[in-house]
């Protein structure tokens, strides 16, 4: 078999293989040829953790002031919204992400976590770590099943406010797309959904929304091991 | 499809646009006036924008086009050879080495057309159309720049070594 050439190696590692089944079975057989695709990924995630950069708050408040007062829309008087900046910049300071999000739709909070430079607070593979680590953060709980062996995989929790209530949310990995799962005990509407596929169910007395740019079968597959 | 308001759709951007800003300008100053001019643009010129079509690319692109034309930027536009070169194959471990610093220090020297395409593609997560798209270059020169640019850095990298 012949070996991937450079730019296959790279559209791998990209995610950018349209047929990606010959090369995943040479990749099986070839370990320098694995050895490369996996040099690529190392050097792509090096790049993100060391290019990230995150705004600081007075900064998006800023801009935040401007396009409002520019598009009309701000009936708020300068003083205030200038205390009210100040209060939601301390809120994000004081790690309260919270109810700056409360009225948004959940697309907006999986594209804006997903954007975020640290994107979860409890960062594990490991059920057994994000389970126990929402407990007194969410005024419920909720079983995380195992996803060894499946092709999903946990990559880490925040808690997050959704219609008003703290909702837990739990980051999925399914290769290079990142998945979002929001658990409340009340109903979140798939509003504005535009764009990504989410699925809802309710179990348990709790409403789960999961929200990612996988086919709607991986979605499916996914809500089967809960 | 439903018309949403452009801060709606603007505001969860703006870490992405902010960290950009600052590996394009590569400073702190100069990032907040690109960021701020950038939606400022972008909300006077949101009536020509397709509400379907790609907002984050097409406010990637607004964020460049006023990055190249100010005094930063044009200094950046310098003819840069595209050839990709032999050698420096990906391999794995010595990455691990490579410290956060030395990457950064190499992501901040290549030039613009590189180190624009690193970014979307590996901090954003852009795929090769969305980057061809804010970047309005072939989906051919995204796949041949990105593999120049991830030379260049392991180059930097082993040069340190």
């Amino acid at each position: 078999m012949t070996h991937l050439d450079r730019e296959t190696v790279q559209r791998y590692a990209d995610g950018e293989l349209a047929d990606a089944q010959g090369a995943e079975a040479h990749l099986r057989e070839c370990a320098s040829c694995a050895n490369q695709v996996v040099g690529e990924m190392q050097l792509k995630r090096a790049v993100r953790d060391a290019a990230r950069t995150a705004p600081p708050d007075v900064v998006r408040m800023r801009v935040q002031r401007r396009i409002s007062s520019t598009a009309g829309r701000s009936l708020l008087p300068a003083a205030a919204a200038a205390v009210i900046a100040f209060i939601i910049g301390g809120l994000f300071a004081a790690g309260s992400i919270a109810s700056r999000w409360s009225t948004r739709e959940l697309a907006d909070l999986h594209a804006t976590i997903l954007a975020s430079a640290s994107p979860v607070d409890v960062l594990s593979s490991d059920r057994h770590t994000v389970k126990p680590w929402f407990e007194g953060k969410i005024p419920f709980s909720f079983p995380i099943p195992e996803l060894n062996g499946t092709p999903f995989r946990v990559i880490g929790g925040r808690v997050v406010y959704a219609h008003q209530q703290p909702a837990a949310y739990v980051m999925i990995g399914k290769g290079n797309h990142r998945l979002s799962l929001f658990v409340s005990r009340v109903t979140l509407p798939l509003r504005g959904m535009d764009g990504y596929d989410a699925i809802t169910w309710r179990s348990g007395g709790l409403c789960y929304v999961l929200v990612g740019d996988v086919p709607r079968a991986d979605l499916e597959a996914l809500r089967q091991l809960f | 499809m439903s018309e949403q308001p452009f801060e709606e759709l603007a505001m969860p951007l703006f870490a992405s646009l902010y960290g950009y800003a600052r590996w394009l300008t590569r400073e702190p100053h100069e990032a907040e006036d690109l960021v701020q001019e950038t939606y400022l643009k972008a909300l006077r010129g949101f009536d020509s924008f397709r509400q379907g079509t790609n907002f984050r690319a097409w406010m990637f692109r607004i964020l460049r086009n006023t990055f190249l034309t100010s005094r930063a930027g044009l200094k950046e536009t310098a003819e840069v050879d595209e050839e990709i070169e032999d050698g420096s194959t990906p391999e794995t471990q010595f990455m691990n080495r490579a410290s956060g610093e030395a990457l950064r220090r190499a992501i901040e020297n290549l030039p613009l057309i590189f180190r624009e395409v690193l970014l979307l593609s590996d901090v954003e997560n852009m795929s090769y159309k969305e980057i061809s798209e804010a970047l309005s270059i072939p989906i051919g020169t995204v796949t041949s720049r990105l593999m120049r640019a991830r030379q260049r850095v392991r180059k930097a990298l082993e040069d340190i070594r």
